[in-house]
């Protein structure tokens, strides 16, 4: 087995500061050591972190304005929860015949291709970063996720959900997840997470309508999240509707899909960190909405705008709809005038969120 | 033993897969709580804290465990890819639990 099967990313092995606290005031001076050395270390990280986050949002690398960089790798976990697994698949080899490979391999692909000939963005740092993903994850894993560096798909149980790949969006989504992280750093939680969450199914929608052949237009595009991913039988199209939030589903086992469309529907919960995958819903209509009403293809007008306002330093951590939308409407008069101003007003009051 | 577990977070939330799934060992097989309390003893669960949110990481799933053996009662929230491999057996069991649970 290579070393790299072993790896865990560090910021899965540092304790809590709290704990380490603890330790460096009662532990023996062996342990004090370890603790004292982990909280520096996990200091310098947030520093270096945040250095690099600072100057990607005031100016882009010199990398974004040069050739772009596409350089993805895909890795196989051989159904256990090993990260990365075993590379499998590198920039510029052919097909394996495995689907998830290959999908997610083309999904790195299509979701590098709308950045960059959209947006002049260079890869999910701005910088050329290898995109990564590991599929194969688990067994019967029901899931894909962000883990800060690469994405991590499971084949889905067979029962309830298909293989995660299957949707081009869903890839689209992941890797959002980490320009969000290399930009506004969107907190994870309530309203700022649920931001975080539709600029990841905004941008994932798009990489979707944009590798679609013939390419999709705001109006006839579906603004479905992980279309085929539910199995036969699985009451329900997809696993989230942008247009119509609330309706993608409603089975007897999922449950029914509690999206809002609406703030007067906003849902308060302590789960899913504060309803993150839930309150999306009202950001989803909101973009959708302006989408549609501007017409075209939705990354000229609305992905522009979307995009200038997850670069723009105005946009804080903690950011609420609100002040999501304020910002949204500054950048729609900066690019598009009065004309632009109005129909981004328009498409957030239509979901309850009145920009004075 | 009681155990109350709940799953957390994941790319999207299913009203219906989120519900908690309550086990009373006195309710299952010999076999079953034998195995249950084997593993919360090996993960030294009543000694575990909760798991920090991974900086930068989204759509991850977490959960909730609460135990509760006679006097004794402890609840942490870990992130999967965060606990250790003890904690992980735990979870797995529980998890197939919660599989079967939807379709009886």
């Amino acid at each position: 087995m290579s070393p790299e099967q072993h790896h865990r990313h560090s910021i899965f092995c540092i304790l809590p500061p709290h704990l380490l606290e603890a330790i460096m005031k009662n532990g023996s001076d062996a342990q004090r050591a370890m603790a004292e050395q982990t909280l520096r270390r996990a200091a310098a990280m947030r520093t270096a972190r945040a250095a690099v986050q600072a100057e990607q949002r005031a100016a882009p690398p010199a990398a974004a304005m040069g050739a772009p960089h596409k350089q993805r790798a895909v890795f196989d976990a051989s159904h256990t929860e090993n990260i990365p697994g075993a590379r499998v698949r590198a920039e510029g080899q052919g097909p394996t015949g495995d689907a998830a490979v290959d999908e997610a391999y083309d999904g790195l692909g299509a979701t590098f291709d709308l950045y960059w000939d959209t947006c002049r963005r260079n890869s999910v740092d701005g910088a050329g970063m290898e995109l990564d993903a590991t599929v194969h994850y688990g067994t019967d894993y029901d899931n894909a996720y962000w883990n800060g560096e690469r994405m991590i798909f499971g084949d889905g149980d067979g029962r309830l959900f298909n293989r995660f790949t299957i949707a081009v969006d869903v890839i689209g989504h992941e890797l959002t997840h980490g320009v969000t992280g290399h930009t506004a750093n969107l907190d994870y939680n309530g309203q700022s997470g649920a931001l975080n969450e539709s600029v990841s199914d905004v941008f994932g929608s798009m990489v979707k309508q944009y590798a679609a052949t013939p390419r999709q237009d705001a109006v006839h595009a579906d603004w479905l999240i992980g279309a085929g991913l539910l199995r036969p039988g699985v009451k329900g199209v997809a696993l989230r509707s942008m247009k119509a939030p609330g309706t993608a589903y409603d089975d007897p086992v999922l449950g029914k899909d509690p999206q809002p469309a609406h703030m007067k529907d906003y849902v308060t919960t302590t789960s899913d960190d504060g309803g993150v995958h839930i309150n999306s819903g009202i950001p989803n209509k909101a973009f959708t909405n302006l989408a549609i009403s501007l017409g075209g293809y939705s990354w000229e007008k609305a992905g522009q705008i979307w995009y200038r306002t997850l670069t723009d330093t105005r946009l804080a951590a903690a950011s609420q709809f609100m002040d999501f939308a304020r910002v949204t409407v500054l950048n729609a008069l900066q690019l598009y005038g009065n004309e632009g101003k109005r129909s981004v007003t328009e498409a957030w009051s239509q979901v309850g969120i009145n920009v004075p | 033993m009681r155990i109350q577990f709940e799953t957390l977070g994941g790319f999207a939330y299913f009203p219906g897969l989120h519900r908690p799934l309550r086990i009373d060992t006195e309710q299952l097989t010999t076999l079953q709580a034998g195995e249950i309390e084997s593993m919360v003893r090996a993960s030294h669960f009543f000694d575990q804290s909760d798991s920090i949110r991974p900086v930068g990481a989204a759509d991850y799933r977490s959960y909730r465990i609460t135990v509760e053996d006679g006097e004794k009662s402890h609840t942490v929230k870990v992130v999967e890819s965060a606990a250790d491999r003890s904690l992980l057996a735990l979870l797995a069991y529980l998890r197939a639990l919660g599989a079967e649970g939807p379709t009886q």
